[in-house]
């Protein structure tokens, strides 16, 4: 990035005469513009596609193939009707806020992109204090949600915006204090440091260093998922219960823009674990090819990070909702007490364990969780035969 | 219809002067079962008062009899629960058939019995689904309705409808079993089976799920008893009283099933959870059944003789059949014509709305959808 | 319960629950995709006694008025006199109203000949009322007398023995029952 503004700004170059402070703002503003609109919003109207996809797969339904190939124009289709739909604000609704409340939810979540890494390379602003400034912004999305609730002049979505404040900022606790053991490990916030530390083999993944690490990634991703408004915590848009809770009056693409935020932050919780757990986009050395490199660190990137958006899609569709006193009785007593274990765990891990143990644990945590994979898909195959069914009952091909 | 005399409290607490809050739950809402309406007061999320408002669906079925007649009433009877439709078309070919004394074939029984416990499986599935998809479960209410498709599939062959049945008539059924028939829900009952244990291990026993509904809207075998709550409600509360084990009527006396009844395996007696596991139970015994009606039906016409125009000697009768929503009570008196001089029916979700109020008190607004869920209120057999 | 059996129960339920839905990628799903993408029309898929839109073969319509009398929502309107010069019922008008109609099959059951009976059509929705009002009389049309023996008319007896065929699976009052042989 540094090089690329020198370049540019040299004689001869683009922006020639420009100071170094402005054109790497300028040059900062344009890629963060192109990731916002070629990568952030296509990959969230995607994800709803795939959301539904997958939900149909699990549900024994077809989900959506008719728009497109295999309904993959779908999520234009939905973008489109909404842009065409009455702008309906209620009579009794506080305008200014009912019309900002929107933004500000899908501010909070685009900003997050500015210190997510794509690749060694690719990244639009390698903060040193990336993985703060990522949970700092992300509560911009309380402020948004309250103020739909409460502009809403809906007792109903009132209490969805409530539910959602309380649930967002309590969860912010065990989400921090689950970054805290890697933190420790690596010694910095900055996002590419921490993926730098870590490396492509599984065993060289924070996810397997030690135990506590082992549990701070379960502790995050249940916190980034009520962060988040997913399912086993989406209480805010209960459907059920609160018709659409705090979203309930909105119509049109506003009603849109909040979905787009969930969608979107999928990624995010995703990109965010495969950061601090999984060794990011770290790959073998197979080339020197500049290029080819970075294009296969970002794919190697999306992929784990799609595998987390996957992986919340299906939990969405297994669990139920958890109520508002068990929410927070889950953050309070359960979440933090073992997010606190786990960071002193692993300060007293770096200090008393001697460093000539660390890749054998490593390496006997990565067996654990391949055991693990290897149960689970035992019980798969148990409750198949169980289900008695017959050969023509499978069908194993995602095209229908 | 207004619900004039609500006042709004204002509570002092320490100092704090707090309002409750009155939502209005319905009619129109994903989560009430057809369309019902609640009135809320609310305390912020904790409830103080659910008064429940009905009539939303009446369509004055009961008036309608004497106008069609007894014959004519047998498609309205559907209607009264189209969720789970033969126990309500038994109901009313048993009430006119005390009242001018006929008797079934016996393989007309063994038909009705088949029909009955379809349908039985058929209304438990539709609530146990929408039970887990108002707790926030979308899969299992999916793969309920695909079971049910399968019943479905089966009762169109039966009788050519999915939903309003119009099975039997006054003295049996109108169609025999077709051929192949019990090849086909034999071969049903082989497929279902398996599917409740995967269900159960899918939400049943779920952490979350169990932790929703322990606890929750106790209501106690005396409290079952009165407010008049019947079937799965009743049991779940600890009573063991089944019109068909207790007072047998058609051919269950020589049938061998159980009753089951809560037991608070995971909360206390009588909570949301005791009432979701006796529906998965009877389930179960309802496949126990057809396969014994199936083994043992017996050869014969399906139809008694009666006269098209049906005129009953001046009187009443009532009868009691055990629909899936419990103890379903058929009155009917006769002036003697071919038209009920007054038809009443007892259903077991009206009086099971009269327990809300009571039961929802102090609980939070998310737990009234799950009372309202475990109770299986259909509103149509609410208002009729 | 105690705290760590609550963590373990949640881990292990949730961790079954998971593989249950994980073990539906693999499965066929249940959907029909109604109306293109199917093997064969649905209505040729139907049961024999699935109760779909009413029809009338006005040829062995014999004028008895059994289904006008037996509906118990009164969709069936039929005008059927006797020509006094011929001795001969002409049905003029027959009606049946299929939106009022409940499908329940109370009107097929006491004909005589089968001419009303259900078809497995079920596809009638239509942007007008008016065509929910089928009218199966266009110009007045003698009813059908049945013959002492059987039927002779090439023309009448196919529909005949199709419309008989319909009423006989009407359960029969102390007739035998259908699955004796196999039961």
């Amino acid at each position: 990035m540094r090089e690329l503004v020198l370049s540019l700004t040299a004689v001869g170059g683009l922006l020639a005469g420009v100071p170094y402070e402005l054109a790497a703002a300028l040059v900062m503003l344009l890629f963060g513009a192109l990731v916002v609109f070629v990568f952030v919003l296509p990959v969230a109207g995607i994800t709803s596609w795939v959301e539904r996809r997958v939900w149909a797969r699990i549900q024994s339904r077809v989900g959506p193939n008719r728009v497109g190939p295999q309904g993959f124009l779908q999520w234009l289709a939905d973008g489109l009707k909404n842009l065409l739909k009455e702008d309906l604000i209620p009579a009794a609704a506080d305008r200014p806020l009912f019309a900002l409340a929107p933004y500000l939810v899908v501010a909070g979540f685009i900003a997050t992109f500015v210190a997510i890494p794509f690749g060694s390379r690719l990244i639009i602003a390698d903060l040193d204090i990336g993985i703060l400034y990522i949970t700092a912004v992300t509560g911009l999305v309380v402020v948004g949600v309250l103020m739909a609730g409460w502009a809403s002049n809906n007792k109903w979505s009132l209490l969805g915006g409530i539910r959602s404040a309380a649930q967002i900022v309590s969860y912010e606790i065990p989400a921090g204090l689950s970054v805290f053991p890697v933190v420790l490990l690596t010694g910095t916030l900055s996002t590419q440091g921490i993926i730098q530390a870590q490396g492509w083999q599984p065993w060289r993944w924070f996810l397997f260093a030690n135990p506590f690490t082992f549990a701070a990634f379960f502790v995050f991703f249940v916190a980034a998922l009520a962060e988040g408004n997913r399912t086993p915590f989406d209480l805010p848009e209960a459907e059920s219960e609160l018709v659409a809770g705090f979203c309930t009056e909105y119509s049109g693409m506003r009603y849109l823009l909040f979905f787009l935020a969930e969608w979107g932050n999928l990624y995010v919780i995703g990109a965010l674990v495969t950061t601090l757990f999984l060794g990011g986009w770290r790959v073998p050395h197979v080339t020197d090819h500049v290029v080819a490199r970075t294009l296969l660190e970002f794919g190697v990137f999306f992929l784990k990070a799609y595998f987390f958006v996957f992986i919340a899609m299906w939990v969405r569709a297994t669990l139920p909702r958890v109520r508002v006193d068990q929410l927070t009785a889950l953050c309070w007593k359960y979440l933090v007490p073992i997010a606190l274990v786990n960071l002193v765990g692993t300060a007293l891990w770096m200090t008393l364990v001697p460093a000539a143990a660390h890749r054998p644990v490593a390496i006997a945590m990565t067996l654990a969780g391949a055991g693990i994979v290897v149960l689970f898909l035992a019980r798969v195959r148990h409750h198949l035969r169980h289900a008695r069914l017959q050969p023509s009952d499978y069908y194993l091909s995602p095209i229908i | 219809m207004s619900l004039a005399g609500f006042t709004v409290d204002v509570v002092r607490e320490k100092g704090f002067a707090t309002e409750e809050m009155t939502l209005n739950m319905g009619p129109q809402h994903p989560s009430t079962h057809g369309v019902l309406r609640f009135v809320v007061k609310a305390d912020g999320e904790v409830m103080r008062e659910a008064i429940p408002d009905v009539g939303y669906l009446h369509r004055s079925i009961e008036k309608i009899a004497e106008k069609v007649g007894y014959h004519g009433f047998m498609p309205y009877t559907d209607r009264v629960d189209y969720v789970a439709a033969m126990p309500c078309n038994q109901g009313w070919a048993m009430v006119c058939e005390k009242l001018a004394g006929i008797a079934v074939p016996r393989r007309g029984e063994y038909c009705r019995v088949i029909a009955v416990e379809l349908c039985r499986i058929v209304s438990h599935l539709l609530a146990v689904g929408s039970m887990t998809m108002d707790i926030g479960a979308y899969t299992p209410f999916t793969h309920a309705l695909r079971e049910r498709e399968y019943i479905n599939d089966l009762l169109e062959e039966l009788c050519g409808a999915r939903l309003t049945f119009n099975y039997m008539r006054i003295g049996g059924v109108a169609w025999d079993l077709p051929p192949g028939f019990a090849e086909k829900v034999l071969a049903f009952l082989d497929r279902f089976e398996p599917l409740i244990d995967e269900y159960n291990a899918l939400i049943s026993y779920n952490k979350i799920y169990v932790e929703r509904l322990a606890h929750v809207a106790v209501i106690s075998a005396a409290d079952a008893i009165d407010y008049n709550l019947t079937g799965p409600n009743l049991r779940g509360s600890g009573v063991k009283f089944d019109v068909r084990k207790d007072l047998p009527y058609s051919v269950y006396a020589e049938l061998d099933f159980e009753v089951p009844v809560g037991t608070g395996e995971a909360g206390t007696v009588g909570d949301c959870f005791d009432r979701y596991m006796v529906r998965i139970r009877e389930m179960r015994e309802s496949c126990r059944i057809l396969r014994q009606c199936l083994a043992q039906l017996p050869p014969g016409p399906v139809l008694a003789k009666v006269p098209r125009k049906f005129k009953p000697p001046p009187g009443d009768a009532s009868v009691r059949v055990e629909s899936a929503r419990g103890d379903m009570g058929w009155y009917c008196v006769s002036d003697g014509s071919e038209y009920p001089y007054r038809v009443k029916i007892r259903t077991g979700s009206f009086t099971a709305t009269a327990i809300i109020d009571k039961v929802s008190r102090g609980l939070m607004i998310a737990d009234l959808v799950a009372v309202i869920a475990s109770l299986d209120l259909v509103a149509p057999e609410i208002d009729r | 319960m105690g705290y760590f059996g609550n963590i373990r129960e949640a881990v292990a339920t949730i961790f079954e629950g998971m593989a249950v839905t994980f073990s539906h990628f693999v499965r066929r799903p249940y959907t029909v995709q109604y109306p293109d993408r199917i093997p064969m029309r649905i209505q040729d898929t139907l049961p024999f006694r699935y109760r779909g839109i009413l029809e009338v073969d006005l040829e062995i319509c014999t004028g008895c008025l059994a289904c006008e009398r037996a509906c118990p929502i009164d969709c069936i309107v039929i005008d059927a006199v006797k020509d006094k010069q011929t001795r001969q019922m002409m049905l003029n008008r027959f009606d049946i109203d299929i939106a009022k109609c409940m499908y329940c099959g109370l009107c097929s059951e006491p004909c005589p000949t089968g001419a009303i009976h259900h078809t497995p059509e079920f596809e009638g929705a239509d942007y007008s009322l008016e065509s929910m009002l089928r009218r199966f009389v266009r110009e007045p049309v003698p009813a059908y007398k049945p013959k002492k023996g059987p039927e002779t008319d090439p023309r009448i007896t196919p529909l005949l023995d199709r419309g008989l065929r319909y009423v006989d699976d009407f359960a029969k009052p102390g007739a035998a029952g259908g699955e004796a042989e196999s039961a």
